[in-house]
């Protein structure tokens, strides 16, 4: 493997639709985590906007944090099963703290009278 | 591809394509210029309907939203400064909907325009709410068909055929002083944003996903944007045409949306008048429901929240919650007392900065192999799309100084 193909390789895991074990949609990869100093490791995917911090602005992270919240959930290496179009997991989202901000929100949300 | 959908698909593409910009710079243009400025409707709706089809292309064979893949091509950063643009463009045009509607109500119950738009923004919600997708579009697109009746009235006043047809020349009109040109040019760059805003595609694109669109759906994307725009184009020239013969010559200066629809009471009296208001009334509500649902179409896909109307609302809480909020930050800014046709021009001149902007992104998805594989944009697409950026990019480094020179096209 050549290093440009690892490069591409963590480029083409952001912003990769999630499915849980469930095949319910937990969101996207925002950022990847590495282990090892010489030689890099994925250790897990970060979800949410959380995983947005160092990698913008400090005025741009506020903004988004007003308007999106500031969680992120982590998600192992082993919790995943495949990683192609989208990312499987081997177990349901919530489990991993994924979808927090749907549930929260959905108190909000009447369950009634939509077609 | 079922002809019934298709047809229903292309009329309701009709009925939804004039706004309450393009009433108001239409018939602004016709009496200000006659049909000079016909060429200018045609040249942008040829844009917007080369946008359109490429991002419905986007939606059918990435079958990814456009926000999640721009923000994927561009980088965080970058993505999110075109979110934000387009989130401002978006909310500014959806509260110059939302009080034009009002306004229209006002004129056809006489009830206070401030209860109206309040009462309107309730019925948007709640059809949002209640409707399915399909249904959201159709309603309102369909019912925006009574808009016909410009048409209609443009055929029983026998306007000059021969001059409406020379209109579609580009030109400039000769022997005009140099503040009537920059209100020519302001004019221009005006109809090029509001038959161009990026409300328009992001909603046409994430309407495919709602309605699961895949590559077998090309040709309807084709012709759905092509003719449907070009029609629905074709009553926006109709307003700036009797807008020219009836409005130009009595010096009547068409400054508030109402205005145009007299143009279909002098024909047909007072029934031309109130399938006018009808169809202003459908077309605009219908504006203000993409606008909102564009916004939050945005926001959802680049946050990779759940999204869309195909799914039931507590199923997308986010997204549901974002739509109200957008609706009522909307409302609060007419609440603010804030004039219909300031609204107007702030839509009209943030759009056309930020159009190269939003446009951008979508060009160069469209033109990526490794996305679209054999669908990526041919030659023709390549060189319309590159042409129709470097226009807006010039509209858009114009727009600002004309529009202080003219004071908005006030001369």
């Amino acid at each position: 493997m050549t290093p440009d193909s690892r490069i591409k390789l963590t480029s083409e895991l952001l912003d990769l639709p999630i499915l849980d074990s469930e095949d319910k949609y937990c969101g996207i990869v925002d950022d990847v985590e590495f282990a090892g100093s010489k030689h890099l490791r994925l250790k897990a995917l970060l979800v949410g906007p959380g995983a947005y911090a160092g990698r913008m602005p400090g005025w741009m992270f506020w903004l988004v944090k007003t308007v999106a919240g500031d969680h992120m959930g982590r998600v192992p290496m082993d919790r995943i099963k495949t990683i192609g179009a989208t990312v499987k997991l081997t177990c349901p989202g919530t489990e991993l703290g994924l979808n927090r901000g749907e549930t929260a929100a959905g108190r909000w949300i009447p369950h009634k009278a939509a077609m | 591809m079922n002809p019934l959908e298709l047809t229903l698909g292309i009329m309701t593409a009709v009925g939804g394509f004039v706004d309450v910009s393009e009433l108001v710079f239409a018939a602004k243009a016709g009496s200000t210029f006659g049909y000079a400025l016909i060429w200018v409707f045609a040249l942008g709706t040829v844009g917007i309907i080369v946008f359109s089809e490429m991002s419905g292309r986007v939606a059918a064979v990435a079958k990814q939203p456009v926000f999640n893949l721009m923000r994927h091509r561009l980088g965080l950063k970058l993505g999110l400064v075109t979110l934000l643009a387009s989130m401002i463009s978006n909310l500014i045009t959806c509260a110059a909907e939302v009080g034009g509607v009002a306004l229209i109500l006002n004129y056809l119950t006489g009830a206070p325009y401030f209860l109206m738009a309040i009462v309107m923004v309730a019925v948007m919600i709640a059809s949002i709410w209640i409707l399915p997708f399909k249904w959201i579009e159709r309603v309102y697109g369909l019912f925006g068909l009574f808009m016909l009746v410009f048409a209609a009235a443009l055929v029983a006043i026998h306007p000059p055929w021969d001059k409406i047809a020379g209109g579609f020349v580009p030109q400039v009109p000769q022997g005009l002083s140099t503040k009537e040109l920059l209100t020519f040019a302001y004019f221009s760059v005006a109809i090029l944003s509001a038959v161009m805003f990026p409300y328009e595609v992001y909603f046409y694109s994430s309407g495919g996903i709602e309605e699961g669109w895949g590559p077998k759906d090309m040709l309807t994307n084709r012709v759905t944007s092509i003719l449907g725009m070009s029609l629905g184009s074709m009553l926006a020239i109709a307003i700036l045409s009797n807008s020219g013969q009836l409005f130009g010559p009595a010096n009547v200066d068409p400054e508030i949306p109402g205005t145009a629809a007299l143009q279909a009471s002098i024909p047909f009296g007072r029934w031309g008048l109130i399938l006018a208001l009808l169809g202003m009334f459908f077309a605009i509500a219908g504006a203000a429901v993409e606008t909102c649902l564009a916004n939050a179409y945005g926001i959802a896909q680049f946050f990779g929240w759940n999204w869309g109307r195909h799914k039931k609302p507590w199923e997308a809480p986010r997204f549901t919650l974002t739509w109200m909020a957008l609706f009522l930050l909307a409302l609060l800014i007419v609440l603010t007392g804030v004039d219909v046709m300031m609204l107007v021009e702030f839509a009209i001149l943030f759009s056309i900065l930020v159009l190269p902007l939003t446009y951008l992104p979508l060009l160069l998805l469209a033109g990526d192999k490794k996305y679209m594989r054999g669908h990526a944009n041919g030659p023709v697409a390549k060189a319309l799309g590159w042409l129709y950026f470097a226009i807006i990019s010039a509209a858009a480094v114009a727009a600002l100084p004309l529009f202080v020179l003219t004071s908005g096209g006030n001369g």
